[in-house]
């Protein structure tokens, strides 16, 4: 067997990547970026992803057909969610504009101090 | 003469060794090979978990896109300090996970075991924060369904407002709503059905991983493990990592939706 064995020091460099990461994802939701806050947190929960799959589930030391198994899994997840969202958005405008002003019939009104 | 017999002994018995680990079943010719096929059938089985949660993260993503302002109000709800701290309890997790799957490749045994002992006390406060945060949503009547009510927790607010702690009430004077009440009352729904439906399956997965580490963690303090085999510590390693990555993006999708208002 000559399984990979990642020193210690790789595995904390990893671990306080994620949890920079995790600040740096925090401060930018706090920063107006327009349409870009939500491509950039994606992009960096991405990376962080890819770094725990790359080192933390040891994907960097398997085989090509492991890989490529992890690949494919990914390539359907964009399928899935590319092909869904060109979908709703080629729709047309958003619905929330569609929105009736007052409550349609069948809702029910909310108890206790929001009852007006 | 009898050092050809010795050679030929040695090696005998030199390749019984290897071949008769006891882990290796003897459908595989090597240990290597055994290995392979189940790190491949653990990634094709956690495949099919991406596109489990994928499901729900197309049905986020849409209703997002349709109601944006709704999930913009609604996902400041939530507590960044619970969020942000369990993200931090997760990825701690999988540090001591990935060193628990270190010490078993070591033959390490008593730190493969408090690896993953830490690892699941590190899953229980995880599911612990979860709790509290549930708990909340409950006690707000933000929990979809008959008793729902949005401006609950305004209401609230605003009547604590006369009290010396008044921040969060006058804080959320600043913002021009786009929805009206009636039409925040329906939607943040969609956005809270979401919001427990998809941590309530992550949650779940957790479970199921303390549970599966409970096994690994006996097995391994049996001794079942050493550095020629330690498939299950490895592979119920790939799956607690997975849950990991399956936080990973929750933490941004539903608890940062826009927080720069």
């Amino acid at each position: 067997m000559s399984d990979h064995v990642s020193p210690i020091s790789l595995y904390l460099t990893i671990f306080f990547a994620l949890m920079i990461l995790t600040g740096v994802t925090v401060a930018a939701a706090y920063v107006d970026l327009g349409q870009f806050n939500f491509p950039v947190a994606m992009l960096i929960a991405g990376f962080k992803a890819s770094l725990v799959v790359w080192y933390f589930m040891h994907v960097k030391y398997q085989s090509h057909m492991t890989k490529l198994t992890v690949a494919t899994g990914l390539f359907f997840l964009a399928i899935l969610l590319g092909m869904s969202l060109i979908d709703y958005v080629s729709r047309g405008a958003s619905f929330q504009h569609q929105l009736p002003a007052t409550t349609p019939d069948g809702v029910i009104q909310p108890p206790g101090p929001a009852s007006h | 003469m009898s050092n050809a017999v010795a050679q030929a002994d040695s090696h005998s018995h030199g390749h019984a060794h290897a071949a008769h680990h006891p882990a290796l079943q003897h459908h595989f010719d090597t240990m290597s090979q055994q290995k392979e096929a189940a790190v491949i059938g653990m990634w094709v089985f956690l495949l099919t978990e991406i596109l489990f949660f994928g499901g729900l993260f197309v049905a986020y993503m849409i209703y997002r896109v349709w109601y944006f302002d709704a999930f913009a109000e609604a996902s400041r709800r939530l507590s960044l300090f619970w969020g942000g701290l369990n993200t931090a309890v997760l990825i701690g997790s999988s540090l001591t996970m990935a060193l628990a799957v270190r010490c078993a490749q070591t033959n390490n045994r008593k730190w493969t075991v408090n690896w993953l002992i830490l690892t699941m006390l590190l899953g229980c406060v995880f599911l612990g924060v979860k709790v509290i945060e549930y708990e909340d949503k409950f006690a707000n009547y933000e929990v979809p369904g008959p008793s729902y009510n949005w401006l609950y927790h305004e209401q609230h607010a605003a009547a604590e407002a006369h009290a010396p702690t008044g921040a969060e009430g006058a804080a959320t004077e600043h913002r021009e709503l786009s929805l009206t009440p009636d039409q925040l009352q329906r939607t943040t729904q969609i956005y809270f059905s979401l919001y427990f439906t998809m941590t309530g399956l992550h949650a779940l997965h957790m479970i199921v991983g303390v549970g599966l580490m409970a096994v690994i963690t006996w097995m391994a303090w049996k001794g079942r493990f050493d550095a020629q085999y330690y498939t299950p510590v490895e592979m119920s390693g790939l799956y607690w990592h997975f849950v990991d990555i399956v936080w990973i993006f929750l933490f941004p999708l539903l608890y940062l939706v826009e927080r720069h208002m």
